[in-house]
């Protein structure tokens, strides 16, 4: 499919808004250096915040000395976790780990400090430098303690208890689900695979980073905070129980968000404490993250490692997965915890009755996991689709064959798997078949491993997958523990220009919610793309909602903007009938008119409609004034998206090195409402999902537990250097689930890549038995493989 | 703006305005312009000079700011991101931009589109994997870059186009 054609901005009624390529709303601003992101923003007399953190794993704090720093001129007030307990409550949790003990943690570290990067005291001052320079005149004096940083070692009976007052160890939470009888398939089966995955700790790496702008007006009993964040309303609601006020004093705002990916989603530490210090000194206060304060606070994401069996017929029909897998948080249970879908999405696209999962959490000295894009489902797909391919091999089966075997066929469709949740309809076996033809899977299969002229290998890797997108309802999230709702709101106005004022909570991370709400919103009211104003982020003039994550924005706002726009219409046109002296449903709402449908000389215009409505004057009998909707609107069901992916990899047998040469790309959401930004969610999230399986992973030090290579000169995000030639492909299962028929998109392409590059690293060096199972893959852990390969006397 | 830290006066034209004025000698040059002189345009991401959030055209050549102070600018012709278009308008490399949909959170996009004017000051109409190597200065966590080349190679190859027609009138 072609996305390339873009069409007018100015999408005439007669053309469907949904499935266009319409330019984004948010662009212009952007590309004139306009956004207004946190740090632009600026207040009268604003003051700036800097933290002192704690530089080791884990640490007694004795004593803190902060005389000389408070001496310092234009230092206006400092905190400690002294002060903190009395003037704020613990951050509180959005998503707890099911069957866990929530962890007390206060914005400041008191008496002891459990990560490196932990804030411990907080400054504000005339400028970031002199609050920087008071910082390092704060005297900590701290007893670093034993830690437990290497997740494989943190329930060892040695290992130092991180929350010993809650815990009696270091792990906070195991929960089972299974269905059928995976264990007695598995020992009746004719073969078996398994083997121990490890999923490296990646940074999510928005380029801007967290901030604040805390804004206090005493008299008023007013806070205005602006904060970078994907979830307005949620930090609302967190900021109202940490600073133990009524919701009502506080509007929080996020305009335009640098960034995401999950990891900004709830209140942190340090936009706490900008408001705790703002409050107080009753003057603006702002923060401003830096990058290396971001490699040590902000939520990292992923790491995990996962024990996995697959049993198998000798056909190739898998009979039973299990899979026990294990999360590390971190040394405190951030908004959202770590990753729980792993358990979703374990037995991946395959008709597998008998399964079962177990999710170990695990903590450790080490700066707190949160959400970060695919949320377990990249992880355990690393897992699962490598295994299937060493089964492949161990059968003599072409791993394209036992995809096809053991995929649900659409018939199969939906399917419950073992955690309760529900795939809908689906074509799982199109994108295979039309990945695995775009290479040329069954030629090259039955081809030898020779090298090429240039002494490389080429080898091509499959990896299939399914993704959650959305909740299913709040019913749902309450039997998780969640505090907050499957839904999604809009509310529309009518303004006196004839356009509409649509306001939401959704803010705006380049996910293009601006571009496809107003998209749909021109669809449902007829009135033009260009006349719809988005209002985003602002939890001062939005309904109460959800916010942006989980793929889920589009699954429930669908809904809310279909509803909210239907109304506003029907009585739009109902007010136009009387002003026209005919019937409403003869109208019809398009750009600036309201016409007769069979008659396009009898109109009046949408701005008259408008301002009628508004004024109350000329408008029916019995018709309140006003011309505004609300709605809430709850998805029902979580919808999936689905696909295949394929990569060409070229290995060189002797050194280890590779080089991806192609990647193609088949997937499946749905409706697309926009596919140019469909497109554009898919290939930054495919970048993301390279960088994590071929370079990115935050490494620690074993003996000091130090952050090792926290800054850009040594994290390697891709570069436009790094990026193999992606080639995507899309089939267009509209979900019978959710309005519209969309599936989520934002998370998908982080899945499949890891799996596809090893597959095919394992499919190029298959006459030498090699195998993968740590991520990130890079030429120096080939070359290890190879080297244990031929130890073991394989080739 | 800071106590008990020494200034020093220059003089610098951004966007086509002189400015003479005293800066904080341990200011950077991406915090001048954008807490001193407003223009936010420009943003920070590292202050290491790898993200390449911060790059501004300095005599015409594009310049990392977050490793610049800003009483290097003395003398110097700075042009930013809000100098790139008269006010309101967008020129045909940012219209290339949201064309080929090249940004998403576009907290990044003032540094490419810096990377990518000064593209055309080449001789000649550089290869894809040219404009990969020439941008890989900046980072996107979004788009996977994609977007961004396909936007610059549209733009320069209309610019080079005219050039050439240019040259043989």
């Amino acid at each position: 499919m072609n996305f390339s054609a873009i069409k007018p901005a100015s999408g005439r009624a007669s053309i469907s808004m949904i499935g266009a390529s319409v330019r984004r709303k948010e662009d212009a601003r952007l590309l004139q250096g306009g956004g207004l992101f946190v740090d632009d923003a600026h207040a009268a007399n604003c003051a700036e915040m800097a933290v002192l953190r704690c530089p080791f794993p884990h640490a007694r704090i004795l004593g803190i000395d902060k005389a000389a720093a408070a001496a310092v001129p234009g230092v206006l007030h400092i905190l400690t976790g002294d002060d903190i307990e009395a003037i704020s409550e613990p951050l509180t949790v959005l998503r707890p780990v099911p069957g866990a003990p929530d962890l007390p943690y206060y914005a400041l570290a008191r008496g002891r400090a459990l990560h490196e990067g932990q804030a411990v005291v907080s400054i504000v001052a005339i400028s970031r430098a002199v609050a920087e320079d008071a910082c390092d005149l704060v005297q900590v004096d701290y007893e670093p303690l034993p830690h437990a940083t290497d997740m494989t070692r943190v329930l060892e009976p040695d290992a130092p208890v991180l929350h010993p007052e809650l815990l009696g160890s270091n792990l906070l939470a195991s929960r089972e689900d299974r269905a059928g009888d995976p264990e007695a398939r598995r020992d009746a089966a004719a073969h078996r695979v398994s083997d121990r995955f490890h999923i490296n700790r990646v940074a999510p790496l928005s380029m801007e980073m967290r901030g604040a702008l805390a804004e206090w007006r005493g008299a008023a009993q007013r806070l205005d905070l602006r904060v970078s964040t994907q979830t307005p309303h949620l930090v609302r609601k967190q900021l109202a129980e940490s600073l133990r006020l009524d919701e009502g004093a506080i509007r929080v705002v996020a305009t335009d968000v640098g960034g995401g990916y999950g990891m900004k989603l709830g209140l942190f530490p340090e936009e706490l404490l900008a408001a705790l210090h703002a409050m107080v000194l009753g003057r603006p206060v702002k923060w401003a993250e830096d990058r290396m304060e971001y490699f040590r606070a902000s939520t990292h994401g992923r790491e995990s490692f996962h024990d996995m069996t697959i049993a198998a017929e000798s056909d190739g029909q898998i009979v039973a997965i299990l899979n026990e897998y294990t999360n590390d948080i971190g040394a405190w249970n951030s908004p959202f915890g770590s990753s729980q879908l792993s358990s979703v999405t374990f037995t991946g696209p395959y008709k597998v009755a008998d399964a079962a999962v177990r999710r170990n959490v695990v903590l450790s000295n080490k700066t707190p996991i949160g959400a970060y894009r695919g949320y377990g489902q990249p992880e355990v797909n690393f897992a699962r689709e490598v295994l299937v391919d060493r089964l492949a091999r161990n059968l003599g089966l072409s791993p394209l064959e036992i995809r096809r075997r053991n995929m649900l066929r659409p018939e199969d469709l939906p399917w419950t798997v073992p955690s309760g949740a529900v795939y809908d309809n689906g074509n799982y076996l199109r994108p295979l078949e039309m990945a695995a033809e775009a290479v040329d899977f069954d030629a090259h299969w039955r081809s030898d491993r020779t090298p090429r002229a240039d002494g490389r290998i080429v080898g091509i890797g499959l990896s299939s997958f399914v993704e959650r997108t959305g909740y299913a309802s709040a019913r749902f999230l309450a039997s998780r523990g969640s505090r907050f709702g499957a839904h999604e709101s809009v509310t529309l106005r009518a303004n006196r220009s004839g356009g509409i004022d649509l306001y939401t909570g959704v803010s705006t991370f380049g996910q293009g919610s601006e571009t496809a709400f107003a998209q749909i919103c021109a669809e449902v009211t007829g009135i033009s793309y260009d006349r719809i104003h988005v209002h985003a982020g602002d939890t001062g003039n939005s309904p109460l909602n959800t916010g942006a994550f989980a793929s889920r924005t589009l699954i429930a706002a669908a809904g809310a903007l279909r509803a909210a726009g239907l109304a506003l219409r029907e009585k739009a046109q109902l007010i136009a009938a009387v002003a026209l002296d005919v019937s409403a449903d003869r109208l019809v709402m398009a750009e600036d008119m309201v016409r007769l449908r069979d008659d396009a000389s009898v109109g009046i215009s949408v701005a008259d409609v408008f301002n009628r409505a508004i004024t109350g004057q000329g408008i029916p009998e019995g018709v309140d004034p006003g011309l505004e909707a609300t709605v809430h609107f709850e998805p029902t069901d979580a919808s999936f998206s689905f696909g295949t992916a394929a990569a060409v990899v070229a290995v060189d047998p002797e050194t280890g090195e590779f080089a991806v040469e192609r990647f193609v790309f088949v997937h499946d959401c749905g409706v697309p409402v926009n596919p140019m930004l469909v497109e554009g969610q898919v290939r930054g999230a495919l970048a993301q999902g390279m960088g994590a399986a071929l370079a990115e992973e935050l490494r620690y030090d074993a003996e000091t537990g130090q952050l090792v290579n926290g800054s850009m000169m040594d994290y390697f995000a891709p570069l436009a250097t790094d990026m193999p030639p992606i080639e995507l492909m899309h089939t267009q299962t509209p979900s019978d689930v959710t309005t519209f028929g969309v599936r989520g998109v934002g998370e998908v392409g982080t899945i499949p890549p890891a799996a596809a590059v090893a597959n095919a690293i394992c499919d190029a060096l298959r006459d030498h038995g090699v195998t993968l199972s740590r991520l990130p893959l890079t030429p120096e852990s080939v070359w290890q493989a190879i080297r244990i390969a031929h130890s073991k006397g394989a080739a | 703006m800071t106590l008990s830290t020494n200034t020093i006066e220059i003089s610098v034209e951004i966007n086509g305005e002189t400015y003479v004025e005293s800066v904080p000698v341990r200011m950077h040059a991406a915090d001048y312009l954008r807490h001193v002189r407003g223009l936010t345009g420009t943003h920070v991401g590292c202050e290491q000079g790898i993200c390449g959030m911060c790059t501004v055209e300095i005599d015409s050549v594009p310049v990392k700011s977050c490793l610049m102070l800003a009483v290097q600018l003395d003398g110097a012709s700075v042009r930013t991101v809000e100098g790139m278009s008269p006010a309101g308008t967008l020129s045909d490399l940012q219209i290339a931009f949201s064309e080929k949909h090249a940004l998403q959170c576009g907290f990044c996009t003032p540094g490419f589109l810096m990377v990518a004017r000064a593209l055309e000051t080449r001789k000649t109409m550089p290869s894809r994997d040219e404009i990969a190597e020439e941008i890989s200065g900046v980072i996107c966590r979004c788009t996977g870059y994609d977007g961004i080349i396909n936007a610059i190679e549209t733009h320069l190859e209309q610019h080079f186009s005219h050039v050439e027609r240019a040259g043989k009138r």
